[in-house]
């Protein structure tokens, strides 16, 4: 490579990598030049970055053959150097030592099989090795978790709690955050700062009386009343919400008199009892001067929704909370992973089931709970389908298609096929197209109108509880006919309404075969299926038959092996390769491998086997899996709060979100991130082809915009300006997680600092290309507010462990530090 | 100066696999973004020419909004509702479009039908502010516009509306996605297709490109922390800073590096757009019907029409919009403001509450109130984009109403109108052929007065469609914004078919209706 005009210097420049004995591209992807140009007559050499990439060398030699010792004359850091000008023909050589493929695979593992890595995870999978990581995660049913567990004892004993705080008015609020019950007894009211020391300020607090003269009840409480059920003396109050309050007209209400005396301090102090689905108490004044919220420790809360979940009160709102806190907190990270995924490839949609049920009751309330109920249920019966080794993908389809939610959604509750009637056609297409062969893949239109007839009759119906896995039983409304829906009480399940049916014999796929570009041993075979004319409740099997049928087929274990590859490896896997073809790429070759581990099972299709495919391919081991995938705004949002989430042994923990801060506190809310973020409504998505996986789907300046701020507003602490913007209950306490795992002598060390963060954020990118972020993160340590560097600014200067304000200086500097970190491309990535 | 391999892409770790390392640029499977840009067909994006959509969700009653007042059947169908013959007006005389009230205030209390001027229809009176664009031949009214196999469930029909592919209620991705997916632009340019309202509507959905949805523009800049002047600085830098870091090659950085720098530019241009209420200085160049000069984006009660004459005149006679509309006008206004000022090729935003199953009213009441709305925001972003034009003008912009079915001929009981099938379109703009379609008995699909007329063409009981609305956003796409005709069959499906006759029009092959095909609108 002559440079015209450089005197008397001639260079030959090479670039190599040190690599591991494999020599795959995946493994060991191309090093380049990216460029070659000169300063006053000084070469200067750049390169492009080497994929995790920890060290970059330069040797020189004098002759091409060598021997090459290390440039001594080079000037510049990271991508590219200047050597001086020897006078001399020169040779030079770089080489960039990429980390050790193990080690990106411990990344690659919390990108893809978890939300991200937190602190603990990184560090415990980089202890335990990649292999053992994976095979923990396949198996869920065999990690102990107390996630939905409340503490022992929450439920039957008494629990005291006490708030102090300054007089903001003489209101006293008692409400509920939504509907539930709890019992509450003595409250007590006093001046000064101790508890129950002092004239108690409130009247009847110990609830011995009737409320009419001491308590005021608003209409969503009017079911409170005394109760047996006390703490002391003879009763207590049973205080039952039909919906949630926050302030005056929906708050039990007490007007304190005479008066509290304005900014004084006074202590409140009460015995409570929840029961076992409630959601959140509050008892606060007006003005929130004193605020108390037991029973918010995450645990207790999370463990609460979770009651409510199962007992059918959850709203929507909720199920979204309990699923992203799940998300952030969970052990069994791949079951939460395939839980998203299951959830958005058999699509079904609260509102449309929202609105069947409408039709049966009056007021939203009831069609609400019973949505999310829809959507509860059909994940739950996905989790508990996963907790057994020898799941198999026909096992996650027929419960898809036993759920009401789908039934519903794609319009098969109404279908009829008997007589001259038309079998509604949605479920038959969407069936084929997006839930088993994929769009076009070895089915036609006359197959989607002959296997819609097979699906007339499913319905749905509310059941008794002891007949809800019966579909042939009689429905509640059967039993009691003429009694309004309102007064029935029992479960939405699916039925079979064999009068609807179509009990005509079937011919799906008539004379069809497996196409050559399959290869072996699937090409060339049969794949026509046969239904017998089916009477009566025998006309259910025709839908179940199909399902069988379908799972065995290699279109389907060649579209979902795609979509788990997409999902786990890289959004670069196509439908439709020539498997037979010399010319097949290392994704055609993975997923040929995926169908032949589901052909190869028995029964054919199980889970675990396909995905340990997957993950101990080279693909995904490598380089090629490394980093390629953008992240969801759930995947986002989730793995920004995980990143900086170390829990202590008191159940708190350095970075946490109440999970109601990311999805919204309403169905459709609008001002949610995950809305911001690109519309993204978990349970309510309204097309059945589930939101993208890849990140021109969701990456545009606008909903960068959203992520960013969000990332953003969960870095400023509590209470600061720019906090309630992405929803004020993300916190994060970075301090507290550097305190934790640094030595207290490099709390100051802005080297240090920025180490462990980047190493944190970025695990996966290299150390020496992460020159200049590293460079960006110690300057931003090292300047003030303005971004101005002085002496005083300087983060050696400031004292973590001093004042309240060297403290809150510390605090803010880390934070915006490690704010802009989030703020960069690379974390965008997974 | 050599250069070797920039930028690997994705099909590259695939070819080195076949073919061994070190292939040249010229195998490479898969294009940079940047070339993709370059190779595009058509005028897309490239032409200066912009478009606005508005959808008037729950079903426009098209028959009140466009009358055809010389069907003895209106007056007959709807005696509750339906809007009257002013006794002093001609309505079979061509001429302009116009009314007339003594006096020289705002002609607020005119409540008969507005003579259209072409000898058969009228207009609701709340929409008078159309006719001076109306009469300057820059709207084209359009009645009696539907698609085969009519849906009458809100959801199925707004998808078929938006997703252009009436029959496939469940289909993924919107027609103005498909638009700016062609255009090429989609992942190089900041702004292409926007909307303003609480979600990403699906005619700008799609998998392969996010569109971008505001539900508030003021909100397009970050946080610093500290969260003040300074401290948002600090990170605006920082952020900028390192989008210039390089980078190991992996998918989706190419991508992520654009649209980082998208954000920059496009953060730069919003921090200069006010979208406050206080920044809502755009005013009419004329005084409005007779009074003083309006605000163009009603936003608060202040910049509402006349309300800061006298404080006894009765408030339904000051404003020129009910204030229920103020959150759709800080819409409008912001969809317009991106639009004027930025490379955005098409933004909207929605209008709700047009699903008046129920005491719909006649000169007053829920629709009319609508009806004020759609008048005075046409009125106004003619005016926006003349007196305020920036980057964009009323010459190089299309304006068009979408919804996704009309109304029921006749009234029902509760002196409302229930779902049918063919309602009305309007579509405004410099380049536009305005005049009123569909509504007249020498149309080329005439309407036919009377019990069995066109009112009640189709089952019997609703207006029968003339027009696939496709063809009206077909010639849009097409005619205004410069598609090609292959590009034209991937946007909307089936556009190029001579049997769908979408284009040229002729006899529809899936119901056997007669269609005009487009009606030469731009």
């Amino acid at each position: 490579m002559l440079k015209p005009g450089l005197s008397a210097i001639r260079m030959v420049f090479s670039l190599f990598v040190f690599f591991s004995l494999s020599s795959s591209a995946a493994e060991t992807p191309p090093f380049n030049l990216s460029s070659l140009g000169s300063t006053n007559g000084i070469p200067l050499f750049r390169w492009q970055p080497y994929p995790a990439t920890v060290s970059y060398e330069v040797f020189t030699s004098l002759s091409p053959e060598g021997p090459f010792v290390p440039a001594t004359n080079v000037v510049g850091i990271g991508y590219d150097f200047s050597p001086s000008d020897s006078g001399e023909m020169t040779f030079y050589r770089v080489k960039a030592t990429s980390m050790p493929l193990a080690q990106l695979l411990d990344t690659t593992l919390l990108n893809r099989l978890a939300y991200g890595p937190t602190p603990d995870e990184l560090a415990r999978v980089r202890s335990i090795g990649p292999d053992a990581y994976i095979e923990e995660q396949l198996a869920p049913e065999l990690i102990q978790e107390s996630l939905d567990i409340l503490p022992e004892g929450t439920e039957t004993n008494w629990v005291y709690a006490t708030a102090t705080g300054t007089a903001s008015s003489s209101t006293l609020y008692v409400y509920l955050g939504g509907a539930g019950a709890f019992f509450i007894d003595d409250i007590k009211l006093v001046e000064g700062s101790v508890p129950e020391v002092g004239t108690n300020l409130l009247v009847n607090g110990d609830f011995e009386t009737d409320l009419t003269n001491s308590w005021q009840v608003p209409p969503n409480l009017i079911l409170s009343s005394l109760s047996p059920t006390a703490h002391s003396g003879t009763n207590g109050l049973s205080l039952v919400a039909t919906e949630g309050g926050s302030t005056a007209n929906n708050a039990l209400l007490q007007v304190i008199s005479p008066a509290l005396r304005s900014s004084r301090a006074y202590t409140l102090s009460y015995w409570y009892l929840p029961t076992s689905n409630s959601s959140a108490l509050t008892i606060r004044l007006s003005g929130s001067g004193i605020v108390s919220t037991p029973d918010s420790a995450p645990n207790v809360a999370l463990a609460r929704l979770y009651q409510r979940l199962l007992s059918g009160t959850a709203t929507l709102p909720e199920l979204r909370s309990w699923y992203v806190q799940h998300a952030i907190r969970s052990k069994k990270q791949l079951l939460e992973v395939l839980t998203q995924f299951l959830e958005n490839h058999f699509v079904t949609q609260y509102t449309k089931s929202h609105d069947y049920f409408d039709g049966f009751y009056s007021g939203n309330a009831i069609p609400n709970t019973l949505a999310t109920q829809a959507e509860f249920k059909e994940i739950t019966r996905w989790r508990e389908a996963l907790a057994n080794p020898a799941c198999t993908f026909y096992d996650l389809l027929k419960i898809s298609v036993e759920s009401p939610a789908m039934i519903i959604y794609l319009d098969t509750v109404n279908s009829r096929g008997s007589g001259s009637r038309i079998a509604n056609e949605n479920f038959a297409r969407e069936l084929l197209e997006l839930f088993t062969f994929g769009v076009d893949n070895g089915y036609d239109q006359n197959d989607i109108t002959t296997l819609s007839k097979c699906w007339t009759g499913w319905s749905v119906g509310l059941m008794d509880p002891t007949n809800s896995h019966n579909p042939f039983a009689p429905t509640l409304r059967d039993q009691n006919p003429g009694v309004a829906y309102s007064n029935l009480i029992g479960d939405w399940s699916f039925i079979y309404k064999q009068q609807n049916h179509n009990t005509s014999s079937k011919v799906i796929f008539p004379g069809a075969k497996v196409p050559a570009r399959f290869g072996e041993p699937w090409a060339g075979r049969a794949y026509e299926l046969n239904l017998p004319s089916r009477n009566g409740t025998n006309g259910i099997e025709d839908g179940y038959q199909v399902v069988s049928h379908f799972a065995d087929q290699p279109f389907t274990s060649e579209y979902i092996s795609v979509k788990l590859c997409r999902l786990f490896v890289h959004d670069d896997f196509d439908h439709g390769y020539d498997f037979t073809s010399s010319d097949l790429s290392d994704e055609g070759k993975l997923v040929r491998e995926c169908m032949l581990t589901w052909e190869n099972s028995t029964p054919k299709g199980q889970m675990r086997p396909l995905l340990r495919t997957i993950f101990n391919s080279q693909l995904f081991r490598s380089h090629a899996g490394s980093m390629q995938k953008v992240k969801t705004p759930l995947e986002f949002t989730v793995s920004a709060i995980r990143a900086l989430r170390s829990e202590n042994a008191d159940g708190t923990a350095t970075a946490d979100s109440d999970g109601f801060a990311i999805v919204g506190n309403s169905p459709s809310s609008s001002s949610a991130s995950l809305n911001r973020m690109g519309s993204m409504l978990l349970f309510d998505r309204s097309d059945p082809d589930g939101y993208p996986e890849s990140g021109p789907g969701w990456i545009s300046a606008g909903t960068l915009s959203e992520r960013l701020r969000f990332v953003q507003s969960f870095l400023i602490a509590p209470g600061q300006t720019g906090k309630s913007e992405g929803g004020a209950n993300n916190v994060s306490d970075p301090v507290a997680l550097l305190k934790k795992k640094l030595a207290p002598g490099t709390w100051a060390d802005a080297g240090a600092v920025t180490d462990y963060f980047v190493d944190l954020l970025y695990p996966a990118e290299g150390k020496a290309n992460l020159e200049l972020y590293r460079a960006s993160a110690i300057d931003f340590l090292n300047s003030d507010n303005g971004g101005v560097q002085t002496s005083a600014s300087l983060f050696q200067n400031l004292v973590p462990n001093g004042t309240a304000q060297q403290i809150a200086e510390y605090d803010l500097r880390v934070r915006g530090m490690i704010s802009m970190l989030m703020t960069f491309q690379r974390f965008q990535e997974q | 100066m050599q250069h070797l391999n920039l930028i690997t892409r994705r099909g590259f770790f695939d070819r080195s696999m076949k073919i061994g390392l070190g292939v040249a640029l010229s195998t490479l499977v898969d294009i940079p973004l940047v070339v993709k840009q370059a190779l595009a067909e058509g005028n897309i994006g490239r032409n200066g020419k912009k478009l606005l959509f508005i959808f008037l969700r729950g079903a426009n009653d098209g028959l009140n909004s466009m009358i055809p007042v010389l069907d003895p059947s209106y007056a007959t169908s709807r005696p509750s509702i339906a809007l009257g013959r002013d006794p002093g007006v001609d309505y079979t005389a061509a001429g302009a479009c116009d009314f007339f009230l003594s006096g020289t205030g705002p002609t607020y209390g005119y409540d008969q039908a507005i003579k259209l001027g072409n000898g058969f229809a009228g207009i609701h009176p709340s929409l008078k502010f159309l006719a001076p664009m109306y009469n300057a031949g820059d709207l084209a009214l359009i009645h009696r516009v539907a698609y085969p196999k009519q849906s009458r469930s809100h959801f199925d029909s707004q998808n078929y509306w938006e997703n252009g592919n009436p029959g496939n209620n469940l289909s993924k991705d919107g027609i103005l996605y498909r638009a700016m997916v062609e255009s090429g632009l989609a992942h190089t340019s900041p702004l292409t297709g926007i909307s303003i309202q609480s979600s990403l509507p699906l005619i700008l959905r799609g998998s392969k490109a996010a569109m971008t949805n505001l539900t508030d523009p003021s909100r397009y800049d970050l946080l610093g922390v500290p969260n003040n002047e300074l401290g948002n600085n600090k990170a605006d830098l920082a952020i900028k800073k390192a989008n210039g870091f390089p980078f190991a090659d992996k998918r989706s950085r190419e991508l992520l590096k654009l649209q980082y720098q998208n954000l920059n530019n496009t953060l730069k241009i919003f921090s200069d757009l006010d979208f406050s209420d206080a920044g809502n200085t755009f005013v009419d160049d004329i005084n409005t019907d007779n009074d003083y000069p309006y605000h163009l984006f009603p936003t608060s009660n202040a910049k509402n029409g006349g309300y800061v004459r006298s404080a006894t005149t009765n408030a339904a006679e000051k404003y020129v919009v009910n204030p229920n509309a103020y959150g759709f006008f800080t819409n409008l206004k912001a969809a317009s403001l991106i639009l004027n000022n930025t490379d955005a090729i098409v933004a909207g935003t929605e209008m709700g509450g047009f699903d008046t199953h129920g005491d719909q009213g006649g000169a007053v009441g829920s629709h009319a109130n609508l009806q004020k709305r759609i008048g005075w925001a046409l009125y106004a972003l003619q005016k926006y984009f003349t007196k305020y034009s920036n980057k964009a003008n009323w010459d190089n912009l299309v304006v068009v109403t979408l919804s996704e079915f009309g109304r029921t001929t006749i009234e029902n009981s509760d002196q409302g109108t229930d779902h049918a099938e063919a309602g009305v379109m309007f579509v405004g703009g410099g380049a536009v052929h305005g005049g009123a379609y569909n509504c007249g008995p020498a149309d080329p699909v005439p309407w036919e007065v009377g019990p069995t007329g066109s009112m009640f063409g189709a089952s019997k009981r609703y207006l029968k469609r003339a027009t696939d609305f496709r063809s009206i956003l077909g010639e849009i796409l097409r005619e205004h914004l410069g598609a090609t005709d292959s590009q034209m069959a991937r946007i909307i499906p089936g556009y190029a078919d001579p049997d769908e006759n979408l284009r040229t029009g002729g006899i529809s092959s899936i119901d056997k209706v007669a269609i005009t095909g487009e009606l030469n609108i731009i």
